[in-house]
């Protein structure tokens, strides 16, 4: 009797124990995904100044890493196929230049855009790639720096179009022709808050993905914390997932820029 | 039982389901149309992402609900 009582107390106990366990490491994530003024490394531990925070060094570290790396890895090579980093670099950016900017922009709008795509493209890349990399976050997790981006998008939504169409013309692509007034009444807010509801599409987008993909890694790695060694498969679970977030970031990157591609082509070139 | 973790398991029915709407009728699109892959694929990629958009906006109400 005492030893039945002994045992249901000893289970009640480690029910207990990890249930802590599990509050810590539902913090321990929770501190790992959201942005701070500190930059814990199991190398380093910094507490950055308060006109700073973790994400915007990585913002910083990015813009660095893309400057020095192209400026580095890029060679003009004259009247030859390029060689080396050149070349894949080159893979890359005529794709962004065909594929995405002139394929919705046209020829020439299209030429004259791919210095912003190709930066959308290169930028979140790295940002997202960053994130996967031990000793750095992903700045591109946090719904400020995504909204950033997103309102670069609709700045050429609306003054990008202006300036190509005229402001009449602008106002104009709302309302088609052919349409009876009193239709006409709702649909024009409809589309005017259309403009800025894809622009928030864009942005919870990338915040979510980014922020949902590194949850499921750090909470399967978590399980390891919460259940010991019984939960060692998790860490080959989320191992998986981490090059699935490979995938993701290339994705995530790409799907940016072609929306964003889109969304100011439409803007462009109201008729079609 | 949080309200929010049936949510959550309502908001990956849902993205499932549409998402293997789209690449189902992808796979069949492509084997009916082998030299379209390409542009498919390219189409496909597109709606996933929106949907998966949609998706992310509920789980993210389902974090913040929490």
């Amino acid at each position: 009797m005492t030893n039945s009582v002994h045992i249901v107390e000893e289970m009640q106990h480690q029910v207990h124990e990890t249930a802590d366990r599990a509050h810590y490491v539902n913090q321990w994530v929770m501190h790992h995904v959201t942005d701070s003024g500190e930059w814990h490394t199991p190398l380093w531990s910094l507490h950055l100044p308060p006109w700073i925070s973790n994400n915007a060094v990585m913002l910083i570290i990015t813009s660095f890493f893309l400057i020095i790396g192209f400026g580095s890895f890029f060679r003009y090579q004259k009247g030859k196929a390029p060689r080396g980093w050149t070349n894949a670099l080159e893979v890359f950016v005529l794709f962004v230049r065909n594929e995405i900017s002139i394929a919705y922009l046209g020829e020439k709008d299209g030429r004259k855009m791919a210095p912003l795509f190709l930066t959308f493209f290169f930028f979140i890349l790295t940002a997202n790639l960053m994130g996967l990399c031990p000793l750095f976050s992903t700045s591109t997790g946090n719904i400020n720096v995504t909204m950033g981006l997103a309102s670069i998008t609709f700045f050429f939504m609306v003054f990008g179009a202006m300036y190509v169409n005229g402001p009449i013309k602008f106002f104009k692509a709302f309302a088609p022709e052919g349409v009876p007034w009193p239709i006409l009444v709702i649909l024009m807010p409809i589309e005017m808050i259309g403009l800025v509801i894809k622009c928030a599409a864009l942005t919870i987008r990338l915040f979510a993905n980014m922020l949902a993909g590194h949850i499921v890694v750090f909470s399967l790695v978590g399980l390891l914390v919460t259940f010991g060694l019984w939960a060692l498969p998790a860490l080959a679970m989320a191992l998986a997932i981490n090059l699935l977030e490979v995938f993701i970031a290339f994705l995530q990157a790409y799907v940016f820029t072609v929306l964003s591609a889109m969304f100011i082509g439409e803007m462009y070139h109201p008729a079609h | 039982m949080n309200v929010a973790v049936f949510g959550a398991g309502l908001v990956v029915f849902a993205a499932a389901l549409g998402i293997g709407w789209i690449g189902s009728s992808a796979m069949k699109a492509m084997s009916r149309q082998p030299e379209a892959a390409s542009n498919i694929q390219t189409a496909m990629l597109i709606a996933c992402a929106l949907i998966e958009g949609v998706a992310l906006f509920g789980a993210v109400i389902c974090f913040l609900a929490n």
